[in-house]
């Protein structure tokens, strides 16, 4: 049985366009974000994607768990990063000391000691803003784009059929597969298998994650006969395929795609040019003393 | 494949690496202290790069029906890679928190794109490993790496080259001496630098975010690696499938981590020993033990359901 990502009609801004549109820019503005460290332009990004996640009309008590954990996710790293001033020695060479925190103990002698930095404070946030923005736009995709369009979708870029049914049947099965492990999970676990106290040695663990990966790949494969079936009978693959819904771009989607791509290339020429890096601003560090 | 679209897939990939050489090319000439680091334009090259070898490989062996693509192999690459993604998004150190062991993570997923591209082909186990590795990178919110995926992708393909010969057996040395001499350069490497961090090891918790000392286990693993790979080799020697099997994956697996690592060289600015004694050795290494493992028991799971299915 296939089980279905959380989709329904939405009066949205996401739902407004053709989703090959759509897809079109979520790729582009990807790619763009991963130009710049600079918070001022991570900052435009990341309004554009709280705009698309406001006016989305996901609602947050169906999408609470997957905010959760990216948001915990995301302020967990940004406040180690922090802490320990690592993850941005590739993007700043420089620190600025705005003061340094001595915990009042010591373990074996070793005194906590925390370097608060204007970099350190700025790569936290770019950091966020970043990772927020590709995030946020990413979580909204199962919620926004209807299954049906899937494959259909993808074929409007120009894959061909095999591959356009290809990524649609992936899309489909991960929502299927994620309930399956947790099925054969918590078969496993009524037989004592726990996965949080895996034993021994890494040639005995690794052994001991068959009952999980096994059960949950050959159920999948032995499942597969039905659609291959299914999809022979139906004669897939004899000629050019069609599709049951015809998708027409209007408009709007090419000012959509032209909007992504024309923010691609800016942001590529941005980048070659060496703007959009790490920013430091001056009149922070004049106000620290520096 | 007819000859004039033959040449517009050709065309078209060499104008890309073309594009993207070209705008870095011209990107030194504006910006004199571009740093390689600060363009995510190579990895697009990269991209190119990775394809165009798939495609090669694809030319020189078009004749053999390894590379057909039927109902049956247009279901089993959605199920791998669907897999695939799921798996990574379970282990990959947040959903799932499995204590590593001598800085190597529990990562079972890459036992899939091997054993589906040796089970059913190199377009099966392509498509498993770079489409499932985008999809996990999109599940987890975290954004891209596209050369990792035709890395992953690389794994599957290579995994799937066992189907171009009808005599599993043929070839099985010639693989296995490739694969040594790859994990003696690597460990050689290691040992003439110790020192060098595991840059795939994190441990946010410990403060470490890939600059701890790699550690004997991980520089040797891919030693390791091997000589399980080896054992499993002469030790299921009389069933060819599973000896098959566990020695492509092993080529697979250096040359797709090989391709995505050394990539790192111009993408990220990396010495040559960083990327393959700081990313290289730790990914690959470790992959071998699961593939040791993991793959014969999938092949041999999947044997019996065939013959339960009689399919």
């Amino acid at each position: 049985m296939l089980v279905s990502w959380r989709y329904r009609s939405r009066r949205s801004l996401i739902q407004a366009f053709d989703p090959s549109a759509w897809l079109i820019f979520y790729a582009s503005f990807i790619a763009s974000t991963l130009f710049f460290w600079d918070l001022r332009i991570l900052a435009v990004f990341m309004l554009v994607a709280i705009i698309i996640v406001v006016t989305s009309g996901v609602m947050w008590s169906e999408s609470r768990r997957a905010w959760l954990f990216i948001g915990g996710f995301i302020i967990f790293f940004a406040v180690l990063t922090f802490l320990t001033g690592r993850g941005g020695v590739e993007v700043y060479t420089q620190e600025h000391v705005i003061r340094t925190l001595k915990a009042p103990f010591t373990l074996f002698g070793w005194r906590p000691t925390v370097d608060v930095t204007v970099e350190r404070i700025l790569f936290a946030l770019s950091q966020m803003a970043r990772v927020f923005a590709l995030a946020s736009t990413t979580i909204l995709i199962p919620y926004s784009l209807n299954p049906a369009h899937y494959g259909v979708a993808f074929r409007r870029l120009g894959l061909p059929d095999k591959i356009a049914y290809a990524m649609d049947l992936t899309m489909r099965f991960i929502p299927t597969f994620g309930r399956d492990f947790q099925l054969t999970l918590d078969a496993q676990k009524a037989r004592g298998y726990e996965l949080d106290k895996l034993q021994g040695g890494l040639i005995e663990q690794v052994r001991k994650l068959a009952p999980l990966v096994v059960p949950v790949t050959v159920h999948a494969l032995a499942g597969s006969e039905d659609i291959i079936d299914a999809m022979d009978l139906r004669a897939f693959g004899t000629g050019p395929r069609t599709w049951l819904i015809e998708l027409h771009y209007q408009t709007r989607d090419y000012i959509l795609i032209a909007i992504g791509v024309i923010v691609f290339l800016t942001s590529m020429a941005a980048s070659l040019l060496g703007l959009g890096q790490f920013w430091v601003p001056q009149t922070l560090l004049r106000i620290f003393g520096f | 494949m007819s000859n004039s679209k033959l040449w517009s897939v050709v065309g078209a990939l060499v104008g890309v690496i073309v594009f993207f050489a070209g705008i870095i090319w011209i990107g030194g000439q504006i910006n004199p202290d571009l740093q390689l680091d600060e363009t995510a334009a190579l990895r697009f090259v990269f991209v190119g790069i990775g394809l165009l070898a798939v495609f090669v490989l694809y030319w020189l062996t078009k004749e053999n029906d390894a590379w057909e693509v039927g109902t049956r192999q247009v279901v089993y690459m959605a199920i791998g890679a669907a897999l695939y993604a799921v798996f990574s998004y379970l282990f990959n150190g947040t959903v799932f928190v499995v204590p590593s062991v001598s800085q190597v993570s529990l990562r079972p997923a890459i036992a899939l794109p091997m054993f589906f591209g040796y089970v059913f082909g190199p377009v099966v186990g392509f498509f498993t490993g770079a489409v499932g590795n985008m999809f996990g990178d999109a599940l987890t919110g975290f954004g891209l790496s596209p050369q990792w995926s035709i890395g992953n992708g690389l794994v599957g393909l290579i995994s799937g080259m066992a189907a171009l010969y009808v005599d599993k057996k043929k070839g099985l040395n010639t693989v296995l001496i490739v694969s040594a001499v790859l994990a003696a350069i690597a460990t050689i490497l290691w040992f003439l630098n110790p020192s060098q961090s595991n840059m795939m090891f994190f441990d946010p918790g410990a403060g470490i975010f890939g600059d701890a000392t790699i550690s004997a286990f991980a520089g040797l693993s891919a030693v390791v690696g091997f000589v399980l790979v080896l054992a499993v080799r002469y030790g299921f020697a009389s069933d060819m499938d599973i000896a098959a099997a566990v020695t492509w994956a092993m080529l697979g697996n250096f040359i797709g981590i090989g391709f995505a690592a050394v990539s790192d060289i111009w993408i990220n600015g990396f010495p040559p020993t960083v990327a393959i004694v700081g990313e290289f050795l730790p990914a690959a290494g470790p992959n071998m033990i699961f593939a040791a493992i993991l793959v014969p028991i999938l092949v041999r799971a999947w044997m019996s359901l065939q013959r339960q299915t009689g399919r």
